[in-house]
């Protein structure tokens, strides 16, 4: 449905991206991570038709998106990063103009997601908040009910209550067998929404991953608050990979292997254990140190 | 061209439209009122423009003198505030179509909708043009309407010639329309675009300033499109009207053509 093929694009400044390749199938939610300037703007501007690549390219349905403009947007809903609207308009009179733009007669959608969202349209755009300005974001991406749908960094500015209803009409239009294209810093939402995903960093794809196996590589931090000092110091020379946190407390971070850590810690008097869940952020930027050091 | 887009468009700017037209309006209307007071004292007020240096009477497009209002008109409105008036819109509106909307990234929004680039930058220059069209013509009806009120002596109104000035005014402006629109759709960056056009406008609109007060630098006027609007002559029936409003329309249409070329192949930092 979406296919980036040896896309590479250099700036003057030397920047860019180089040979990115990676294939979103139908019905599939495709996440896009990575750090701020790896290049995941820049891949999307190119998916977008903004820019033309020096090689490769990007075809959305089969239609080449640098070519085909004018064409190739009928299949495409958009939420950009940084969103900007044309000045002086109304929520409601942007919304019907973009409406107007894809020729999309029936408000049907419009009203059900502006409902869900629930902001008022009638808001001049430049009164409004972020958050505010993302949910009429989302609605217009949403609205002309496209087939593929980009989306850049689609829950910042939402309050935790939003971001569930996001997540819930992500998951309903994947459903539906829409295609999903989705950057983000926050990894709750890939993870709750996405199937696969690309990992970036300076402009070059490091790994396209099934997000299940980002997930076992997860890693669960353990934290123990003994009843003694020395059951904590005894404890560490068990060969866990732990640390001392302060006087009795010790952090353990455990991957897979439940058992050995639970021995270990049943041998003494334990006051209290906290668990840290490691994001996926985390995860990724361990596999970024991996890789680091085997260079 | 997107009649939606265009729709829209002009719904946002017609707002600022109507306020350089009132402007302008106003400033006809005004110099139009004063007229009759200025006409009693023609002949004082010739004698005075005769004391005055040549070249500055000249850059001023006061050479044609006070004794009948179509030359009272083109030297005191056409040569000076109605270029003032619409070369600030141009570089305005021009700056406004293209350049803000990428540097603000709301044209991300309308390219992210079936239409093509060109089709955008096209409306956006009809939006433009249509925004000229209009000042120009509520500045010809008010001098109309401001003649009918205050002058008396019918004969000295020449509708023809009165005509004729706001025809050149919208070559001109088509050509510094259109120039402006060419910075605008190669810029970023909105505030260089503003600068960039800025300085091309008010560099030609000084530099045909300059070649007229000094005949030693008189060449310089030549390479201004200002000097192909010479209202001053149009009353006097001198000019080519004919030939610089073809050259005129000629450059505008060049410029917006290159403007909408480049916009559609260029990268946008979005």
């Amino acid at each position: 449905m979406l296919i980036a093929q040896g896309l590479t694009k250099t700036f003057k400044n030397g920047k860019g991206i180089k040979d990115v390749s990676f294939t979103v199938k139908k019905g599939e939610v495709f996440g896009f991570l990575g750090p701020n300037g790896a290049g995941k703007s820049t891949t999307i501007r190119h998916i977008m038709g903004f820019m033309k690549p020096d090689k490769g390219f990007v075809q959305v349905n089969g239609l080449d998106t640098w070519k085909k403009q004018g064409v190739v947007q009928k299949h495409i809903g958009y939420l950009p990063g940084e969103i900007a609207f044309i000045e002086g308009m109304t929520g409601k009179e942007f919304l019907d103009f973009m409406a107007a733009m894809h020729e999309v007669k029936d408000s049907a959608k419009r009203n059900s997601l502006i409902e869900r969202l629930q902001f008022d349209i009638h808001t001049p755009i430049r009164k409004m908040s972020k958050g505010m300005k993302q949910k009429v974001g989302i609605v217009a991406a949403f609205m002309h009910d496209p087939e593929v749908i980009i989306l850049d960094e689609p829950t910042s500015g939402l309050d935790p209550l939003m971001q569930k209803v996001f997540i819930d009409i992500v998951l309903e239009e994947k459903a539906k067998g829409k295609t999903f294209l989705m950057s983000s810093h926050s990894f709750a939402e890939i993870e709750r929404t996405c199937d696969r995903a690309a990992i970036i960093k300076d402009g070059i794809v490091i790994a396209v991953k099934n997000i299940h196996e980002l997930q076992t590589m997860q890693r669960k931090l353990f934290e123990v608050t003994f009843q003694h000092k020395e059951d904590a110091q005894a404890f560490l020379q068990s060969g866990l990979s732990g640390q001392l946190q302060e006087g009795n407390r010790v952090r353990v971070a455990v991957q897979g292997d439940y058992n050995q850590f639970l021995a270990e810690t049943s041998k003494y008097n334990v006051r209290n254990i906290d668990v840290f869940t490691q994001n996926l952020e985390d995860i990724f930027m361990d596999y970024y140190d991996r890789r680091e050091k085997k260079r | 061209m997107n009649s939606t887009l265009y729709k829209q468009m002009m719904k946002v700017q017609i707002k600022g439209i109507i306020n350089y037209a009132f402007g302008s309006a106003f400033y006809m209307i005004l110099m139009v009122w004063i007229y009759p007071s200025i006409a009693d004292n023609a002949k004082s007020l010739n004698d005075l423009m005769k004391t005055m240096p040549a070249g500055v009477s000249k850059a001023f497009g006061l050479e044609s003198g006070f004794n009948s209002f179509d030359s009272y008109i083109s030297g005191e409105f056409y040569g000076l505030l109605l270029l003032l008036i619409l070369t600030i819109f141009c570089i305005m509106l021009s700056t406004q179509l293209i350049a803000k909307l990428v540097d603000q990234g709301s044209m991300a929004y309308l390219l992210s909708t079936p239409t093509t680039r060109a089709k955008i930058a096209i409306t956006q220059a009809a939006v433009l043009v249509t925004g000229i069209f209009i000042i120009l013509l509520i500045t010809t009806i008010s001098g109309f309407i401001g003649c009918y009120l205050f002058i008396e002596d019918t004969e000295a109104f020449r509708a023809i010639t009165f005509i004729q000035l706001n025809l050149g005014a919208f070559f001109l402006f088509f050509a510094i329309g259109g120039i402006s629109f060419f910075i605008s759709s190669l810029v970023n960056d909105e505030k260089r675009a503003l600068g960039i056009a800025g300085s091309i406008a008010f560099g030609f609109f000084s530099l045909n300033l300059l070649g007229k007060i000094s005949e030693k630098i008189g060449w310089l006027k030549n390479i201004s499109i200002y000097t192909l609007y010479n209202p001053s002559e149009i009353v006097s029936k001198q000019a080519d009207m004919i030939q610089s409003c073809m050259i005129l329309g000629a450059i505008g249409l060049a410029a917006f053509i290159i403007a909408v070329i480049l916009f559609k192949k260029r990268d946008l930092p979005l």
